[in-house]
């Protein structure tokens, strides 16, 4: 599904040059959950933003679904994002001029043929258990509530791929909780979920767990409490 | 709600985020909306007044008795001299109407119109300043009717008047002169001259009064029948008026009637009215030349302010023609409604005001409102312009959001 071959990213030139990205590899099949760990300025977000097509690579090769996103304009990307990569962001990013439906219908502006509509923005609102909340701004949301929604608004457009960035970054442990809760039941659901996060505790959601150190990518050891906990998929970890 | 959600909503939305910064866009447009709009009216109005002027001033050249022009330059030099041909100024001098016979025969003229005056009284019921009384044809008039405020319903009538804008009393009710009962058939727009106190009669109605003037007031010169103060005289749109001046003076001798050109008399106040409109169009071309790099920094401001939103929408699958397309259309919304508030301003502004005493007071000219048709295309124009300048102002930010990378968007204020 993704396919991660030496890629690099670096920002700046000269004695400023910084590599964020350093020569990583990764494949990803369908329905995995793959965790990257790392300390803030690791280069995680980074590479969820190359994985995305949000930001170009400077070496390497991304294929999504067998597209080398190298080779596609901003439109074709753009189009690549709205239909097969559902982004949730650290922050909750809504939009706090429009409700929580509305929020969550916002990427069907974006891929008019897809199957993103008010009944599915609604089903997605019930799904992550804010449903009597679709009338509701954003600011009269909790933490846990704005997150939920903008999960929600990610996977609007049934995307095949859910890339999270640190998404409980700001979360009490109970919600923390609740969201990986989701996480799970989405993956069990066979979406591949890519999520970036410095929390250890995490590991035991995934089927695959790298820590990325000053850029580079390394594979973590298995844990074994990821067989037990509910929407792991066990048959991913042995594929791996 | 349609099933899936409209662009309008996310426009909308980027409108709701910024309210005070939006309000003070709006309040920018609606100030130029506002300046272009008032300016096209008040232009409208003093060219109602220009064409007015030029109707009533018309005459390409005035017939008058040659003591008349010694009397204006012994009185008034320079270009008072000429007002004071334009606005009438009453005198005792006359010549015979047989006069129009030869001026008629002047090959390109086009009409041709005799005026008499008869008698310049005080009648305080009627207005505060010395009221002028003329003797007009109302068949061929062509410098008085232009005036009217409303046209008359039919040709002015026996003891019907037409009186000046300073005259007490209405259309269909009666006044005094000289113990003679007139109805009032229609009254002139404000004429800044001697006008606004003058009152105007049939020449046959005018010869009646004088009459009885002079049976009233032994000094009052007796005003025999077949005699005019001025001929005005108009020139066919193919004709040269300073050759047909040429003209009309040849069979006369110069120390019998005078030939004065329109250069002469219309010169001064041509000029005075033409140079309003051109001051008012300078004012709105520097307000709309100031207000595009005013617009274009708040609009700037805002896109800049919205990075990280622009940078979620193209993480959603935004592509850039629909930044684009967003930040365009929130610019235009907001320069259509700040259009529609400064003309509505306006317009409620000058129901309020009595623009034309304003006008007609402040600035020396008369005032003609503009008709509704006129009044919504100068709206529109007003409009027009301030989405034209919400547009250019606009494009910069409009493609720079555009052009954002995402991801710094998204990071932009973390």
């Amino acid at each position: 599904m993704i396919t991660v071959n030496g890629v690099t990213k670096i920002f700046g030139a000269g004695t400023s040059e910084v590599r964020a990205v350093d020569n990583v590899d990764l494949e990803v099949q369908p329905g995995e959950f793959i965790i990257i760990l790392g300390r803030s300025g690791s280069g995680k977000s980074t590479l969820l933003g190359m994985l995305a097509g949000l930001i170009r690579p400077t070496d390497g090769i991304i294929r999504i679904k067998g597209l080398d996103i190298n080779t596609l304009n901003d439109n074709q990307i753009a189009e690549l994002r709205s239909q097969e990569i559902g982004f949730v962001f650290q922050f909750s990013g809504l939009i706090p001029t429009v409700t929580s439906l509305e929020n969550v219908l916002i990427p069907t502006l974006f891929c008019p043929n897809g199957p993103g509509n008010r009944e599915t923005a609604l089903g997605l609102l019930k799904q992550v258990g804010v449903a009597d909340r679709a009338d509701a701004y954003p600011g009269t949301l909790s933490s846990g509530e704005m997150k939920r929604v903008a999960i929600a608004r990610a996977l609007i457009n049934k995307p095949s791929i859910l890339i999270a960035d640190e998404p409980t970054g700001d979360l009490d442990i109970a919600t923390e909780s609740e969201i990986m809760a989701l996480f799970r039941q989405l993956n069990s659901e066979g979406i591949t979920i890519i999520m970036v996060t410095h929390n250890p505790d995490l590991i035991p959601c995934a089927t695959r767990t790298y820590r990325m150190t000053q850029g580079r990518m390394a594979r973590e050891p298995d844990s074994p409490l990821c067989q037990t906990l509910p929407g792991t998929r066990k048959e991913h970890k042995d594929q791996t | 709600m349609s099933r899936k959600m409209h662009v309008i909503t996310l426009i909308i939305a980027g409108l709701k985020n910024r309210p005070g910064r939006n309000l003070a866009t709006i309040f920018c447009f609606a100030f130029i909306a506002a300046n272009i709009f008032s300016a096209q009216y008040f232009m409208a109005g003093a060219a109602g007044n220009a064409e007015k002027g030029i109707s009533r001033m018309g005459a390409d050249s005035i017939v008058v008795p040659a003591q008349y022009e010694v009397f204006i330059k012994g009185n008034q030099m320079g270009p008072a001299t000429a007002n004071g041909i334009i606005r009438v100024e009453p005198s005792n001098f006359r010549v015979s109407n047989d006069i129009m016979d030869k001026i008629r025969k002047v090959p390109g003229i086009s009409d041709m119109s005799p005026q008499l005056f008869v008698v310049t009284q005080a009648i305080p019921e009627l207005s505060l300043s010395p009221v002028n009384i003329y003797g007009i044809d109302p068949e061929t008039d062509f410098t008085i009717r232009p005036w009217l405020h409303r046209p008359l319903e039919k040709t002015l009538g026996p003891n019907e008047v037409i009186v000046g804008s300073d005259i007490a009393g209405e259309p269909s009710s009666q006044i005094s002169v000289s113990c003679q009962l007139y109805t009032i058939a229609g009254k002139l727009d404000p004429t800044q001259s001697p006008v606004d106190h003058s009152i105007f009669l049939r020449m046959d109605d005018a010869y009646a009064l004088a009459a009885a003037e002079a049976s009233l007031s032994p000094s009052f010169s007796p005003i025999g029948k077949g005699v005019v103060s001025a001929v005005l005289v108009k020139a066919g749109p193919e004709a040269d008026p300073d050759m047909i001046s040429a003209r009309i003076q040849q069979p006369f001798p110069s120390s019998y009637i005078r030939v004065i050109g329109r250069n002469f008399a219309l010169e001064p106040v041509s000029q005075e009215v033409s140079g309003l409109p051109n001051l008012l169009n300078m004012i709105s071309g520097v307000v709309v030349l100031a207000s595009l790099p005013l617009i274009a920094l708040i609009a700037a401001m805002v896109a800049h302010e919205r990075q990280r939103e622009i940078g979620l929408l193209r993480a959603m699958g935004a592509k850039r023609k629909t930044i684009f397309s967003l930040v365009m259309a929130e610019s235009l919304v907001l320069a259509a409604i700040g259009g529609i508030a400064g003309i509505g301003a306006c317009l409620f502004t000058f129901s309020l005001l009595n623009t034309q005493a304003l006008l007609n007071g402040a600035l020396q000219i008369t005032f003609v409102t503009p008709q509704l048709a006129r009044i919504s295309q100068m709206a529109s124009l007003a409009l027009l312009v301030v989405i034209a300048i919400g547009s250019i102002s606009s494009l910069w930010p409009a493609y720079q959001s555009s052009r954002m990378s995402p991801y710094d968007a998204i990071r932009s204020d973390r």
